[in-house]
């Protein structure tokens, strides 16, 4: 098992690793000004440098720094992880402790204002007057922003069509579903077409449709709107398939970031179901050096080479064994969450630590003597 | 013809998966296919199982043919139907085929009545050759205005409920289209400039004060309007009584309600009925639910997550609140003010006199709504319904004021009505207004000490509690 997890280790620490130094390259190359601050702020949305908010003696953000591009990012954690501290933190409600910040190029200490005005929060919790129909109450909310009341009401029309409640516009928010209010909500939030929308658990709450539709919706402003969405979700899912990258915080720290492609690549394995000879066909892939996990007659090899499939069928051939399914297996982003937050989580200090963290187990259907966590 | 073809009866049902259609068959059994079926070289006997994508098969009499997706082939007869999943081809059968059933052994278990399960959405049986053309997905086309119309159901239509005569034309309607599209979400993008900072306070103050109105701003209760008005058309009463005196040229009457120093005061602090009946009640209607409901309901979200400040946020609610009693205790003021004045045709030395009296009783009402507006307000943000504020605000007013006179009665110590906000304010009034003080044991200066203590204190709640509501929630 050590043998097995400390390869897997250096290979799950070399991404991250990776990942962030591609961050810091791609910082470096779009904004060669960084350090003077003249960047160009188009391609990254916020930025924070060791941003610290303290609660008296309780530290709820400790040392963020944060680099989040263009596009859709979501932001994980446990709750207390932090995340609506540092929600409040950028959209310059509250006064980080210490550290700086920038959204859109405002600062997050002194340019709260314009900040708000040019982001688009979707509150998780209802935020809607029951008693108000959902036209004026997007309306309302667009004049709060300084819109004209006539233009206000000619986006809140648009918004509300777009979220999918054209039909329904005039009905009192009280006779809504959940849906619908998330969809109000969301409607509310992209009625002045802000270049940043923070969706704080988008699709909590929703039935499948519902989901399906505010996932969707949120793709589609993303892609055809060409807008950014940070996003904060406890469902993996659904940050998976809106999101590119992640900010997963954990204790008011930065335990990863980075594109979730990348980061599943940590755990991008072949699995291959055997028929007869499987602990033959075991043996004979470690001797050849694969790394293999197995649970009866599933066996995942890790994934490092090209030739990696042909080794396995060589293997079998000449052991004799049948591989009667073979492909690949991709981590989901849950099992990533999972593999930082429960074999990282309560001891990661910061990323630096992470880096340095030994990983001893994955969580996965293995056999904990294997490495995987079953038992 | 074989034993096992002369065994098979003339017409066999045909269930499917889905939908299933008897066939009124005449010779022999139907064949149907799972998908794309494709040019059978039937041979005399043999059974052509179809899988996905089926090519033509070289079948001898005795091979087993193993099936993929369920295709159940049967021999042909004459006139055979050939029911299709997806795309079906034209079959090259020509005349009437004989054909015989399958020589044992057949892989496959089906029996002369067997039903054949349809594969993939099993489609209307085109009947004849020439018509399975037609039937190909590709060439159906959507209903125009010129299809005929036949009165049966579309469901009917696809799939079909009759003996498999139908009209071909009558497929149309199901045919594969992108039109027809209900809803398609286009994110509209917005170019347009955001207003400054008094536009969205203006977008506060506007959305209370009109949702007395109208609908589609801040929904005030229907009671809270009705009072509302009422309240309103009795504050009107000593102006409508003033015009009446005019009318009638009564002086003893007009002397009763006219202007003057006693009824400016009354007008404004008199104790009954406006402040037992009226202005407390207003404000408590008022102020109960401006706070309070956006904690119940999330709304202070709403407010900040926008570039609103806390300061603006109470700031235009307290406007919204005062500035809707100032309607039903000032502006009434001043229409009684001017009643008198249009009524009896006052000069200006008649002005001269009496507006310091008026300006006296003016800002004993500013005071009024003030104090009010800042104790009610400040009950709401403690609270998250709007039944307490109202209730606390009504039980302050009126609780301390009973309390003093039960004291005063009691032992004649007149110190309990500076915990009265009535009191002071009836106090500072009628040294305002100069008329006859009714609290002869402290000096005026000590009620407007309270006064002041009291805003400040609310004010203070006021804006720590709203300083402390949160966009997230609560």
């Amino acid at each position: 098992m050590a043998d097995y997890a400390k390869p897997i280790e250096s290979n799950f620490l070399s991404v991250l690793r990776k990942t962030t130094l591609n961050a810091q390259a791609l910082k470096g190359r779009l904004c060669p000004h960084l350090i003077e601050g003249n960047c160009l702020e188009q391609e990254r949305i916020i930025q924070t440098e060791d941003l610290s908010k303290f609660y008296g003696p309780h530290m709820a953000l400790e040392n963020l720094n944060l680099d989040i591009k263009k596009g859709a990012t979501g932001l994980l954690g446990p709750n207390g992880a932090g995340k609506s501290t540092f929600l409040k933190t950028i959209l310059g409600l509250i006064q980080a402790t210490s550290g700086e910040g920038t959204v859109l190029g405002h600062d997050i200490r002194t340019e709260g204002a314009a900040i708000r005005a040019r982001i688009g929060y979707m509150p998780e919790y209802d935020a809607l007057n029951p008693d108000m129909d959902a036209i004026n109450q997007v309306r309302y909310s667009g004049e709060l922003l300084g819109m004209n009341p006539i233009v206000a009401l000619q986006r809140a029309h648009a918004s509300l069509q777009y979220v999918g409640l054209g039909e329904q516009r005039y009905r009192e928010i009280k006779s809504f579903s959940t849906g619908m209010k998330q969809a109000t909500k969301l409607a509310c939030a992209i009625i002045h077409d802000p270049e940043l929308i923070i969706a704080d658990e988008p699709s909590n709450g929703l039935d499948s449709t519902a989901r399906e539709f505010m996932i969707d919706t949120l793709i589609n402003t993303v892609k055809q709107g060409d807008r950014s969405v940070l996003m904060a979700s406890h469902l993996m899912d659904d940050v998976e398939r809106v999101c590119d990258d992640i900010v997963l915080l954990h204790k008011g720290k930065l335990a990863a970031q980075g594109r979730i492609e990348d980061l599943k690549a940590i755990d991008r394995e072949i699995e291959i179901h055997v028929w007869g000879g499987a602990s033959k066909l075991e043996a004979a892939m470690i001797q050849r050096g694969m790394r293999v996990r197995r649970e009866g007659r599933v066996m995942r090899i890790a994934h490092e080479s090209e030739e990696l499939t042909s080794e396995i069928l060589l293997c079998a051939s000449q052991v004799g064994a049948q591989i009667r399914r073979m492909h690949e297996y991709e981590a989901s982003l849950e099992d990533l969450f999972l593999v930082i937050m429960e074999n990282l989580g309560y001891d990661v200090k910061s990323s630096e630590d992470l880096f340095n963290h030994p990983i001893h187990a994955r969580k996965v259907d293995a056999p904990g003597h294997m490495g995987g966590g079953a038992s | 013809m074989s034993e096992d073809e002369e065994n098979l009866p003339q017409s066999q049902p045909q269930p499917m998966a889905i939908a299933p259609q008897p066939l009124p068959l005449t010779q022999a059994q139907p064949q149907p296919m799972a998908i794309a079926p494709q040019p059978l070289p039937l041979t005399q006997a043999q059974p052509q199982p179809m899988a996905i994508a089926p090519q033509p098969l070289p079948l001898t009499q005795a091979q087993p043919q193993p099936m993929a997706i369920a295709p159940q082939p049967l021999p042909l007869t004459q006139a055979q139907p050939q029911p299709m999943a997806i795309a079906p081809q034209p079959l090259p059968l020509t005349q009437p085929q004989p054909q015989p059933m399958a020589i044992a052994p057949q892989p496959l278990p089906l029996t002369q009545a067997q039903p054949q399960p349809m594969a993939i959405a099993p489609q209307p049986l085109p009947l004849t050759q020439p018509q399975v053309q037609h039937v190909a997905t590709e060439d159906i086309q959507m209903a125009t205005a010129e299809t005929p119309v036949t009165g049966q159901a579309r469901m009917d239509t696809a799939w079909g409920s009759s003996e498999g005569d139908e009209n071909i034309s009558e497929m149309a309607s199901i045919g594969q289209t992108d039109s027809g599209e209900i809803f398609k979400q286009n994110y509209e993008p917005w170019r347009g400039e955001l207003n400054p900072r008094w536009m969205r306070n203006w977008a506060i103050l506007r959305h209370h004060i009109l949702g007395i109105f109208k609908k589609g701003h801040r929904p005030w209760g229907v009671p809270t309007r009705i009072f509302l008005v009422l309240v309103f058309f009795a504050s009107l009463s000593d102006a409508a009584l003033t015009l009446l005196s005019s009318l009638i040229g009564d002086a003893e009457f007009h002397s009763f309600w006219g202007v003057n120093r006693d009824n400016l005061y009354g007008h404004v602090l008199g104790f009954f009925p406006r402040n037992v009946m009226y202005y407390p009640i207003v404000a408590a209607l008022l102020v109960g639910g401006v706070i309070s409901e956006d904690r119940l309901h999330g709304t202070s979200a709403l407010y900040f997550s926008r570039p609103i400040n806390r300061f603006d946020y109470v700031g235009m609610k307290y406007a919204s609140v005062a500035f809707i009693q100032a309607i039903i205790i000032i502006f009434t003021l001043f229409l009684y003010y001017l009643t008198e004045i249009m009524a009896f045709g006052r000069g200006w030395a008649w002005i001269v006199d009496t507006f310091p009296i008026f300006l006296g009783a003016l800002l004993g009402g500013v005071l009024l709504i003030i104090t009010y507006t800042s104790i009610g307000l400040a009950l709401s943000s403690v609270s998250k319904g709007k039944f307490f504020p109202g209730i606390g605000l009504l039980a302050i007013i009126l609780g301390t004021k009973t309390l003093a006179i039960i004291v005063k009665n009691l032992f004649d110590r007149e110190i309990l009505y500076l915990l009265s906000p009535y009191d002071c304010l009836a106090h500072v009034g009628q040294t305002l207004v100069n008329t006859q003080p009714t609290y002869d044991q402290y000096s005026w200066t000590w009620s407007l000490a309270s006064l002041i203590v009291m805003n400040a204190i609310a004010l203070y709640v006021l804006s720590s509690r709203v300083s402390s509501m949160e966009v997230t929630r609560e």
